[in-house]
């Protein structure tokens, strides 16, 4: 499900990789999401199947969401939601939280790369 | 989450303190604002989750880290909790015992120091998740296997330390060395560790004189900077034995049969059965089958069993190693199980790597009830013995009727003992229904305390309760350890209170949440 490849992130500070375009942001996002959030948050995870079965299959995918607000993605991390345990700093340093809500609020659509 | 300063330290103190640990370890890594002291409340608290509240936490990233921010808790009196990667979920999760406490969150020592394919061994840092170790030997493709518990987010050092289990077994039995840190700073490594030049530390257990390491597991004497831990080679074949039974009173024929074959290592790892109810809480909502507030009736019972395809008990004999040998155990087994019943079970030939991997899917069932919500387990061990088990499958199935709680249960045969979880869901947000949990739960403590049979980890409200249970020579167990707390951690430090060992500057806090 994860590509063995991320393994690298737990040993790389992502913060250490400096000012990024908005694209850079998302692409690193992805790869924190993927680390981070992919265990539960994607296709056959935990968090997909009560988002799911809360608001319905067409909501469950975060990576397919259009309607998800920077401001809602933090406060759902750090303070938890439903059965989502809080995620700590240590566990998702706010550069990373910053890149992963970039990635999951970045415009989606048939246009985009 | 607002500030809770420890017992005893004023805020002045307590900020004092903060500042000297921002010192050691950089402001990013003091993290104390109620942003932060949120993230590390239990999430699927049975009680009041400010009844372990964190003050904040300190994230080192390295074991000299590790020893500065030692020397300034001693310095400042301040009480800290070490968490691997926080996801003890049912036990606590990443909060503390005692209110106040400051957590040492240890998820940035994330090394995977060596895995040695040859001698099947891991060094790992507390940070490693089960994921990426899994990651790790399927990227490299080393043909060992890791015990995955349930709940495969967390950390691997941390749940062996916990003594969690898996169907390979006990994961804390495969710890063979450790690095730890005392609670008064020293550097110290166990067993063939303790040698400069050690070549066997993570082959042999025992080194000279005592052992030291199932001193750490479970307790608050030490701080595991790295942990050596025995991985399985991987098996070149695996057979199956479906086993569904229907009734409830075929517990005891099934554990009769199965014991002497686990003992005698025709079955290896943890023989599991389950009841009827975990094929239900993942995949559905509690409502599906039944609204009232009492337990779930009999009546349903069919239902879910027809749904699911399941029986009253399920479970699944495993034999994994040489195929040969796994055909010869098979026979064995089979005719063992027919010297009992004249039902015939599906056998599954497969190959001995079809791990799934970790998963965090389990953490589903604690949307049982709809909203938001949580589990504990109550877990005692006892004899691996059939009529035993069947009486006490029969005397908890009616503690849960009495509070009106689902009944979930799964019994581990080891050959010799027994472990009983005893699976507890509730809806978070039912204050009423929370109460008849913690009433379930200290009737369950009570009842097996009366039985001789006593729990092998409990989440962070019932540890005094639990560690009372152990009353041998009035609790000399409990002095024993304490003595030893006192004298390894002289101010205390150390996680006080964890499974219900109190150093003496918060012995008074004993018993209280």
């Amino acid at each position: 499900m994860r590509a063995a490849s991320l393994l690298l992130l737990s040993v790389l500070p992502l913060a250490a990789l400096g000012a990024q375009t908005p694209a850079q942001l998302a692409a690193r996002g992805q790869q924190a999401f993927a680390h981070r959030c992919g265990m539960c948050h994607r296709e056959g995870g935990t968090g997909t199947f009560i988002l799911a079965r809360r608001l319905g299959a067409d909501k469950s995918l975060l990576e397919k969401r259009t309607d998800l607000q920077p401001l809602y993605l933090r406060t759902v991390v750090r303070w938890g939601i439903g059965n989502m345990p809080r995620i700590s700093r240590v566990e998702l340093p706010e550069s990373d939280l910053e890149a992963v809500t970039a990635y999951l609020t970045a415009p989606k659509g048939p246009a985009a790369p | 989450m607002k500030l809770i300063l420890p017992p005893g330290v004023t805020a002045a103190r307590f900020e004092q303190a903060m500042a000297a640990f921002a010192r050691v370890l950089g402001k990013e890594w003091v993290l104390a604002t109620d942003e932060d002291r949120e993230t590390y409340l239990d999430m699927y608290s049975p009680g009041r989750e400010e009844s372990h509240a964190a003050a904040g936490a300190l994230a080192p990233a390295s074991v000299e880290q590790v020893q500065a921010v030692l020397k300034v808790a001693n310095e400042f009196h301040i009480p800290l909790w070490p968490i691997s990667r926080g996801k003890n979920f049912g036990y606590g999760g990443a909060a503390p015992r005692l209110s106040g406490t400051v957590m040492l969150d240890l998820g940035r020592l994330n090394q995977i120091i060596e895995v040695n394919e040859k001698q099947g061994y891991c060094i790992l840092e507390p940070g490693v998740g089960f994921f990426d170790l899994w990651d790790y030997l399927k990227q490299n493709k080393i043909p060992l296997q890791m015990g995955i518990p349930g709940n495969g987010w967390g950390s691997v050092v941390g749940n062996a330390l916990e003594r969690g289990f898996s169907p390979l077994g006990d994961h804390s039995s495969n710890i063979c060395g450790m690095e730890i840190l005392l609670p008064t700073g020293e550097l110290v490594r166990t067993g063939m560790g303790a040698m400069a030049n050690g070549k066997a530390w993570p082959l042999f257990k025992h080194g000279f004189g005592p052992s030291w390491d199932q001193m750490v597991v479970q307790g608050n004497y030490a701080i595991v900077t790295k942990l050596c831990l025995w991985l399985k080679q991987e098996d070149e074949a695996a057979i199956t034995v479906d086993v569904k039974l229907d009734k409830p009173q075929e517990l005891q024929w099934y554990t009769e049969a199965v014991t002497p074959l686990r003992l005698r290592g025709v079955l290896d790892g943890l023989v599991r059965i389950t009841s009827y109810q975990s094929a239900a809480t993942v995949p559905t909502l509690r409502s599906e089958w039944y609204q009232g507030k009492d337990s779930i009736p009999d009546s349903v019972i069919p239902l879910m069993m027809k749904r699911f395809n399941v029986g009253w008990w399920n479970g699944a004999l495993r034999l994994a190693g040489y195929s040969d040998v796994c055909e010869a155990n098979l026979r064995r087994v089979l005719d063992r199980v027919a010297k009992f019943t004249k039902q015939e079970f599906k056998v599954i030939r497969g190959p001995g790597n079809a791990s799934p991997g970790p998963s965090t899917y389990p953490l589903q069932m604690t949307n049982w009830y709809g909203g938001r919500g949580g589990h504990i387990g109550y877990s005692p061990v006892m004899p691996a013995d059939g009529k035993l088990v069947q009486e006490q499958f029969e005397r908890t199935r009616r503690r849960y009727q009495e509070f009106g709680l689902d009944y979930s249960g799964t019994f581990y045969n080891d050959g010799r003992s027994v472990t009983n979880v005893n699976l507890i869901l509730y809806g978070k947000d039912d204050a009423e229904q929370k109460e008849r949990v913690r009433k379930l739960f200290l009737a369950l403590i009570a009842d097996a305390r009366e039985q001789g049979y006593g729990e092998y980890r409990t989440h962070l409200s019932y540890m005094d309760d639990v560690a009372a249970s152990y009353d041998f020579n009035n609790h000399s167990l409990l002095r024993l350890n304490e003595r030893v707390k006192d004298a390894l951690d002289p101010n205390g430090i150390l996680a006080p209170g964890r499974n219900g060992i109190w150093p003496k500057a918060y012995r008074a806090q004993r018993g209280k949440l």
